[in-house]
């Protein structure tokens, strides 16, 4: 059974047909990307199967459960952690606290625990501390744990984010443009981060990228929407030569 | 061994020992009675007025929202407590336990009305909740004013007509007069409990902020939609930042009620909820230490200025100007930081001319 299964799914705004019968099938531990020219709905995918927008038809099943029409916080709750294409971290907030609020709902004690500090507070405390430098030390952070997360370097910034959406521990993780923005050292040292992800975390990834480099690199299938449809799908090579993707990238 | 203190702990003991020294400071310049009766009367309005500055820095430095409904929040709590103390005044004669029950009640009540004015608004986006608080402060501070209350053999009367239309018997008591508020409040609130209740409070929030409801609170405020895409229900945290502003906003008005004999419904007026807001920006949105001095000290402010009566709010508004200038220009911050850190610099070194070196590095 697939991990993710997309059936059909559509979304109107208006008269608009953002995207419309898109379908995926996502296997445990694929690496996967979804690939498309500007304005082809990637992100509006990313923002249906993440429960921002409420898709019009269509079905999402995530491992068996159907998760179609949940709000933001259920589907993260079922599995789903996302980044995003314009940076979002909690900028006042130090390195390891925005981890430790991606460990939010996995390590828990009352608001009266933490205001009286009982010792239950100290104990959870101490756990998430462990568990979150854990994590930024998979993404080489550990040294900046203690530093305001608005001072870390761009590509840094990326990966906090990665790390972040890891400690709410997902089955899927999807990465919006992970390398938008980045120089072609940060974008190799990105693939490596992702893989090792995928490998360390058993993790299944879904990717949008412009990177063709990137593409080409680390996704095993891709996917490639066109005008909110999808245009074709399979094995990263055959897709990257098919005339269609090509002539939907580069025009006649 | 010795353990090592994160910054924020640290930050926070800080705040919690310069409480003390001053707390400290005050007992000794009281008990030598070098403190004029003027300031005296001034020691339980500061208490009160950092516990509702450091309140509401919770929600607008931490949670990020405006809320001008300090003074209403304050006001629910002066007169719970009021009413409470003033119906048990003869039942319950132990000083203590009566205040401390009346704390409660008067926290509770206003925590209460803080989630009723919470719950649909803090689901919406924008300056929806400065609006709605202006309007309940508003509001709240009319009821009281035109509400009457007294008790008689045959049990509570509520009117909002006039004091007739109770129809008391003769050996019934008013206990709010309309405009007229309440009177025969028992004094219970002295500066030692209004500076212990100050302590206790700034402890809760440091520890608020400190905790892993804090950090979901700060993240919110930071950014709405990754808070949601890691699945913090936002609501919620809302909710319980406000519901403690409206807490601790309360606990302040019981403080209040209970410091003077006679207790009206018009002190409580918007001016109120500007000034503590004021106290908030002046400190530092966010900082809880900065709202403590700002409020103490603008409280004392017009006081200290009274021997140049005719000028006084004059300085006090040029003084506010300067603070605000000061505060919040970068150029200016960085000026007085610098000369600072120098001053720094040349204390150390005329103590011992290695350490300063030592401090270079």
């Amino acid at each position: 059974m697939a991990l993710l299964e997309v059936k059909k799914l559509g979304i109107s705004f208006g008269g608009l047909r953002a995207v419309d019968e898109f379908s995926i099938k996502i296997e445990k531990g694929e690496l996967y990307g979804l690939i498309g020219p500007n304005g082809a709905g990637k992100t509006t995918v990313f923002n249906l199967l993440t429960g921002v927008y409420k898709p019009t038809d269509g079905s999402i099943t995530l491992d068996g459960e159907d998760i179609t029409g949940r709000n933001t916080i259920q589907i993260n709750k079922a599995g789903i952690a996302r980044t995003f294409q314009n940076i979002r971290l909690f900028h006042n907030l130090s390195v390891i606290d925005n981890v430790k609020v991606g460990l939010h709902n996995h390590y828990k004690y009352s608001s009266g625990t933490g205001v009286f500090r009982l010792p239950k507070f100290f104990k959870t405390e101490k756990e998430m501390n462990k568990k979150a430098l854990e994590l930024l030390s998979v993404f080489d952070l550990d040294k900046e744990a203690y530093l305001p997360a608005s001072g870390l370097p761009y590509g840094k910034q990326r990966k906090l984010e990665i790390a972040r959406a890891l400690a709410t521990q997902p089955k899927l993780l999807l990465l919006d443009e992970p390398a938008a923005g980045m120089n072609p050292n940060e974008t190799a040292e990105l693939m490596n981060t992702i893989r090792s992800v995928r490998d360390n975390f058993d993790m299944t990834v879904l990717l949008i990228e412009h990177d063709m480099s990137l593409v080409s690199g680390i996704c095993e299938r891709l996917s490639v929407l066109n005008f909110g449809q999808l245009l074709c799908e399979g094995k990263t090579s055959e897709v990257l030569s098919n005339p269609e993707v090509i002539k939907a990238y580069l025009g006649d | 061994m010795k353990k090592k203190l994160n910054p924020q702990t640290r930050k926070s003991f800080i705040t919690y020992g310069l409480l003390l020294i001053v707390f400290i400071a005050v007992e000794i310049l009281l008990k030598t009675g070098s403190i004029s009766s003027m300031l005296q009367g001034l020691l339980v309005p500061i208490c009160v007025y950092s516990i509702l500055a450091v309140s509401l820095n919770l929600t607008v430095g931490i949670l990020g929202e405006l809320s001008l409904g300090q003074a209403g929040f304050m006001c629910v709590g002066a007169y719970a407590s009021a009413i409470f103390s003033n119906l048990v005044k003869d039942s319950i004669t132990q000083p203590v336990l009566r205040f401390t029950l009346a704390i409660f009640i008067g926290g509770i009540v206003a925590a209460i009305f803080g989630i009723l004015i919470g719950i649909p608004v803090l689901r919406l986006r924008g300056d929806y909740l400065a609006i709605v608080t202006l309007a309940f402060g508003e509001i709240i501070k009319n009821v009281f004013a035109a509400l009457y209350i007294g008790y008689d053999s045959a049990g509570l009367h509520i009117s909002l007509k006039s004091q007739g239309d109770l129809g008391l018997k003769p050996d019934g008591k008013m206990i709010i007069n309309g405009a007229l508020g309440i009177g025969g409040t028992p004094n219970d609130s002295t500066f030692e409990i209004a500076f212990v209740i100050l302590f206790i409070s700034v402890i809760i929030i440091y520890n608020f902020i400190h905790s892993r409801t804090g950090r979901a609170v700060m993240s919110i405020r930071d950014n709405r939609i990754a808070a949601e895409s890691v699945g913090l229900n936002i609501t919620k945290y809302k909710l319980i930042t406000f519901a403690l502003t409206a807490f601790l906003a309360g606990v302040a008005g019981v403080l209040y009620s209970h410091n003077f004999y006679s207790l009206q419904a018009s002190k409580f007026d918007y001016n109120l909820s500007i000034l503590v807001l004021v106290f908030v920006v002046l400190g530092g949105i966010g900082n809880i230490r900065g709202s403590i001095i700002a409020a103490a000290v603008l409280t004392l402010l017009p006081e200290l200025l009274r021997s140049i009566n005719n000028y006084r709010m004059l300085f006090y508004a040029v003084i506010l100007i300067v603070m605000m200038i000061c505060t919040s220009n970068e150029t200016i911050r960085t000026f007085f930081i610098r000369n600072f850190q120098k001053l720094k610099g040349l204390i150390i070194k005329n103590k011992s001319g290695s350490e300063t070196v030592k401090e270079a590095e």
